[in-house]
């Protein structure tokens, strides 16, 4: 019956260490919450969704009438006031801009997607319900055609790995459908045949899901950082060797910035490994190999805020295995806080320099996040992500001052205990 | 006048409901070797750690100079811990090295100092070699090194000698003596080594249950319980000793008589005159003497005298 007394003394060593049992304990609870969270809606099922529509409808004349009319703004009001069923929630926040605008509105989340009405969409339109009146189709191959019927594609644009893209993609693809059916009535052509759909991902090339994603996995992997950094300087203190430096004139400055600047070299060297291998299996990005160095300049102030995070987590705990779990309980749902995964519902604190500031946006991970999503999936260059780069070297001296004043307060005071 | 360089005033420390240190007052003089002793869990570390400011105590204070330890300059303290605190994958030389720049030496005295701790503490010939593959004995040099590369006015050795060979032992007691008599250095000892401490301390302290227990010279300790001999026997059958000892604490010019470890330990002035005494008592019972010794009053009975036979911790 050993296995019995090896199970009692893991069960005592596991209660009698608290601290690192409320930390095993509370992981899930704090991954439940961010899930929760994220698709719950915290009590609220029906969410407006922020959608750009771009709209390039010159309009059309009406036969008979000889009216002029623009179904692209008629399409785009019917959107702004559509309503979930039996409820007075708007389906769409509609942004009407232009591309370039749309295209940044997007690079910060702040749409799920735009919707690009062409130009002869209302010709389209008239072509439609004048063939569904009269019941035959002519030549519907191509735009402007000979005999006139003209074809129209709506785009519907954005990041195809994004989790709000394919929800509110999704949506409004069945509300055109259901509008369309509308336009076509009882007899005649079908929609398709002068209204298409299509979906397009962002940026010149056709990316895949994994190429989407790898800027969330790069941060993810880059914020892990954290969890050996904490392990690490948290040895140091149970080896005692903290002990000898702390009757030494060292601050912890000295003690923190000397730690930081050779793992930052680990840095370097892991965001390189990490492109390398994403490369290597097909990672697909939009740029050449300016963005790839611009995208390695972000990965290490990424992994530069990481390492002051872990030089926070070390302040708190006593020993390897409690930075290592604290670590995993902070490092893995900042992951998700920061839109690696997964979109958090927009909580936004206010405007910064012309662009929303959301609550997110106090992490430097969501900036390094964002940038590398504009250099790598949009295709930006250094001016397209200033502003979030910017952001995230202030974030990241702000987390690294904190760790030096409570490593400091914690490691290199007296002790209390 | 003796010049104080350390001086505890009420000193306590509380972790939760235990009281670690009591109300403990200490004056340690310049340019002496300090003993301190104590059971284990007497509260010595959790003294010395306030001593050198790695421990905030409940209550009291610590002058160092006569200055308030808090605002004394880093420096002036260097430890050597119980346990081995090394960065395992430094060479000797590189740790040495560290240490020094950690305390602002100037390079070039650095550079000095370090050939020179090297050199003292036989260890020159493995400056290059790293920590990981040193030896026990090594390793516990190297520890004391790290607490000298400053060139500290007080140095504190929490159980320097833990675990190393009597030759090894030898080094570091010559080092010890030259860091004092040479250096002109204070030195705080702690050991549960009584010839160590007989040897090597001017003063010694000894502390249980965290409260000051005897405070005074080696030499002045012995003659707590007495000056004279004295007498181990060891009967046939241990089942008696408590009559025996009753027998002999009725003879006269017995200082004390007790049962240690199964053993009658009987200590008396002139002891040897006794013992045609003592036999006759322990004749007229059963039993026979297994074993017998004589010897001079020891460092370690002033220790047990005063702290008691039952185990710690």
């Amino acid at each position: 019956m050993k296995f019995f007394s090896i199970a009692k003394k893991d069960l005592k060593e596991l209660l009698r260490d608290r601290r690192g049992l409320f930390f095993i304990l509370l992981f899930p609870m704090f991954f439940m919450l961010i899930f929760g969270f994220a698709f719950g809606g915290m009590g609220q099922d029906n969410q407006p969704h922020n959608i750009a529509i771009i709209n390039y409808d010159n309009g059309a004349i009406l036969p008979g009438t000889g009216e002029h009319v623009n179904f692209g703004n008629n399409l785009t009001n019917q959107l702004k006031d559509a309503k979930y069923e039996e409820s007075n929630v708007h389906i769409f926040n509609i942004t009407k801009t232009t591309e370039s605008k749309a295209s940044s509105l997007m690079y910060h989340r702040d749409i799920d997607l735009e919707l690009i009405i062409p130009s002869g969409f209302s010709q389209s339109i008239i072509d439609l319900k004048s063939m569904s009146q009269s019941g035959s189709i002519t030549s519907l191959t191509t735009v402007n055609s000979s005999n006139k019927n003209t074809k129209s594609t709506l785009i519907i644009r954005g990041d195809t790995s994004y989790i709000n893209f394919g929800t509110s993609q999704s949506i409004l693809t069945s509300i055109l459908a259901k509008m369309g059916n509308n336009i076509q009535g009882t007899t005649g052509a079908q929609v398709q045949d002068f209204i298409k759909t299509k979906i397009e991902g962002i940026g010149t090339k056709n990316l895949t899901t994994f190429d989407y994603m790898a800027p969330g996995i790069i941060v993810f992997a880059i914020l892990m950082l954290a969890i050996n950094v904490a392990t690490i300087l948290t040895r140091e203190v149970e080896n005692g060797t903290l002990n000898r430096l702390k009757l030494s004139k060292m601050t912890a400055f000295d003690f923190l910035f000397g730690g930081l600047l050779p793992w930052s070299l680990v840095v370097v060297a892991q965001v390189l490994i990490l492109f390398a291998v994403a490369l290597a299996i097909g990672f697909n990005y939009n740029g050449g190999l300016n963005s790839i160095i611009l995208a390695v300049i972000v990965g290490v102030i990424g992994g530069i805020a990481s390492i002051s995070l872990g030089m926070i987590i070390a302040a708190f705990a006593k020993n390897p295995p409690q930075a290592s779990q604290l670590g995993t309980l902070i490092a893995v749902p900042t992951s998700f806080i920061i839109g690696a995964f997964i979109q958090l519902p927009q909580v936004v604190l206010g405007n910064v320099m012309g662009q929303q500031f959301q609550i997110y946006d106090i992490l430097p991970w969501t900036h390094v996040l964002t940038a590398l999503r504009g250099v790598l999936t949009f295709g930006y260059g250094w001016n397209g992500i200033a502003y979030d780069v910017g952001w995230a070297v202030v974030l990241t001296v702000i987390i690294f001052a904190i760790g030096v004043f409570l490593f400091s307060r914690t490691r290199l005071s007296p002790e209390n205990e | 006048m003796d010049e104080y360089v350390i001086e505890a005033q009420n000193l306590t420390k509380k972790f939760g409901d235990f009281l670690a240190v009591d109300d403990l007052n200490l004056k340690i003089k310049k340019g002496e070797v300090f003993g301190f002793l104590g059971p284990n869990g007497a509260g010595k570390t959790t003294s010395i750690n306030m001593m050198v400011g790695l421990l905030k105590p409940t209550d009291g204070n610590i002058l160092i100079n006569n200055e308030d330890i808090g605002s004394v300059e880093k420096g002036k303290i260097g430890i050597c811990p119980q346990q081995l605190v090394l960065w395992e994958n430094l060479t000797c030389k590189e740790t040495l090295m560290l240490m020094g720049d950690m305390y602002e030496v100037p390079k070039s005295e650095l550079k000095k100092r370090v050939d020179k701790l090297l050199d003292d503490l036989i260890l020159t010939e493995k400056e290059n070699t790293l920590v990981s593959n040193l030896s026990g004995g090594m390793k516990r040099r190297m520890n004391l090194a790290m607490a000298l590369v400053h060139n500290p006015e007080i140095v504190v050795l929490d159980e320097p000698s833990e675990g190393l060979d009597p030759q090894s032992r030898r080094v570091l007691w010559n080092y010890i003596t030259s860091l004092r008599d040479e250096q002109g250095k204070t030195v705080i000892l702690t050991t549960h080594l009584m010839d160590e401490a007989d040897k090597l301390s001017n003063r010694i302290a000894i502390i249980d249950h965290g409260k000051l227990l005897h405070l005074d010279t080696p030499e002045n300790l012995k003659k707590v319980i007495g000056e004279g001999d004295i007498v181990e026997i060891q009967l046939s059958n241990k089942e008696i000793n408590s009559e025996i000892v009753k027998a002999i604490e009725s003879m006269d010019e017995i200082e004390n008589v007790a049962e240690l470890d199964g053993k009658i330990s009987i200590k008396a002035l002139n002891a040897i005159n006794k013992l045609p005494k003592i036999m006759e008592s322990i004749e007229k019972t059963d039993s026979t003497v297994v074993d017998m010794s004589i010897r001079q009053n020891t460092l370690e009975d002033v220790f047990i005298h005063l702290t008691g036979t039952s185990l710690r911790e």
